[in-house]
């Protein structure tokens, strides 16, 4: 699973997601791609999840981008464990996707092969999703 | 292989400023505007389906247009950006500047490939990477290309594809002075899986 190797700091504060996504919006690198089109928080399990179901459907053809990377420590505490004592320890990695984000892009494969991927992975996320293909402005 | 001059029919808008751009937009409209060549940039708006019908039909931005403003005479434009929503992916605004037919302009023009059933590396599973699906070149106004070819014949995986191996069209030279890449024949995800397993294990 994916998981920053290095941080600068151990904990982080939980924050909101405002607003739309400023960059990694277009397809830079495959022809179909997997667009959010609400905020939320997706865990590195989620992305490893879609990422399984996007590569099997595909029969390890083609070539697939995560273009998200979980860098958000969220932290838990200990079950049956009281209030208090300070803030628990990293539970899980995620990434803060926000609407207009290009999470998922894939190449080399037909584009009935390409949509069904994307929706099996679609499946595996916890935000609404579009599948956008490159356009030729 | 240049395009004719095609026409495209705009609107004169009054007033700038969000305001007015939100007010053309509620009525149907593209915002937009017309600059360069030394005059007054002129606000215009562009009606949102013959657009997006426009922008479908592909190459937009490397299309020399013949723009028809209501009570202004013609002028030529090329596109210089289509502002679109984040979400949606529609347009939201859109520049076009003014040229004359025989001035220079960069331009990004359309690669595109030939003969995949000819490359070795396709064959295998390989997948093109196209580094730059399109390339910014200096072009005359009058003679923009339709796009550039590249032949994919004898491509293994692992091969690069650079701008020195692409026959240009006359008149035409690329913007950025090194040999860079176009693209590249890559290895499929599956492959790569497999090859990283074997080095863990």
């Amino acid at each position: 699973m994916l998981q920053p190797k290095r941080t600068k700091y151990r904990k982080m504060h939980k924050g909101r997601i405002h607003g739309e996504a400023k960059g990694g919006f277009l397809i830079n690198f495959g022809s179909y791609a997997l667009k959010a089109t609400e905020p939320e928080r997706v865990t590195a399990r989620q992305i490893e999840a879609a990422r399984r179901a996007i590569t099997r459907h595909m029969k390890r053809q083609g070539r697939v981008w995560i273009r998200i990377f979980p860098d958000v420590p969220v932290s838990a505490k200990p079950v049956e464990v009281r209030m208090g004592s300070g803030k628990g320890s990293t539970d899980y990695w995620a990434c803060k996707v926000k609407p207009g984000r290009i999470m998922f892009e894939i190449d080399g494969v037909n584009e009935e092969t390409a949509r069904e991927a994307l929706r099996l992975g679609a499946m595996k996320l916890p935000v609404q999703t579009r599948i956008v293909a490159k356009e030729d402005w | 292989m240049a395009r004719r001059i095609v026409d495209l029919n705009a609107e004169v808008r009054t007033g700038t400023g969000k305001g007015a751009a939100r007010q053309a937009r509620r009525e149907g409209y593209v915002p937009g505007i017309i600059y360069g060549d030394g005059q007054e940039p002129q606000p215009i708006k562009v009606k949102y389906n013959y657009l997006l019908t426009k922008l479908k039909q592909g190459r937009f931005l490397q299309t020399l247009f013949n723009l028809k403003v209501e009570g202004q005479p013609d002028v030529h434009v090329v596109c210089r950006g289509v502002q679109r929503d984040v979400v949606k992916d529609l347009p939201t605004h859109v520049d076009f500047m003014r040229i004359h037919d025989d001035s220079r302009i960069e331009l990004f023009i359309h690669v595109e490939f030939v003969n995949h059933d000819a490359s070795p590396g396709l064959k295998r599973g390989g997948t093109l990477v196209v580094v730059r699906p399109e390339v910014e070149l200096e072009v005359t106004a009058s003679d923009i290309p339709d796009h550039i070819t590249v032949d994919l014949t004898g491509k293994k995986i692992g091969d690069v594809i650079h701008i020195n191996d692409v026959q240009l069209p006359p008149g035409v030279k690329p913007t950025i002075a090194r040999n860079f890449v176009i693209a590249n024949v890559a290895a499929p995800s599956g492959l790569v899986a497999e090859e990283n397993a074997e080095a863990e294990a």
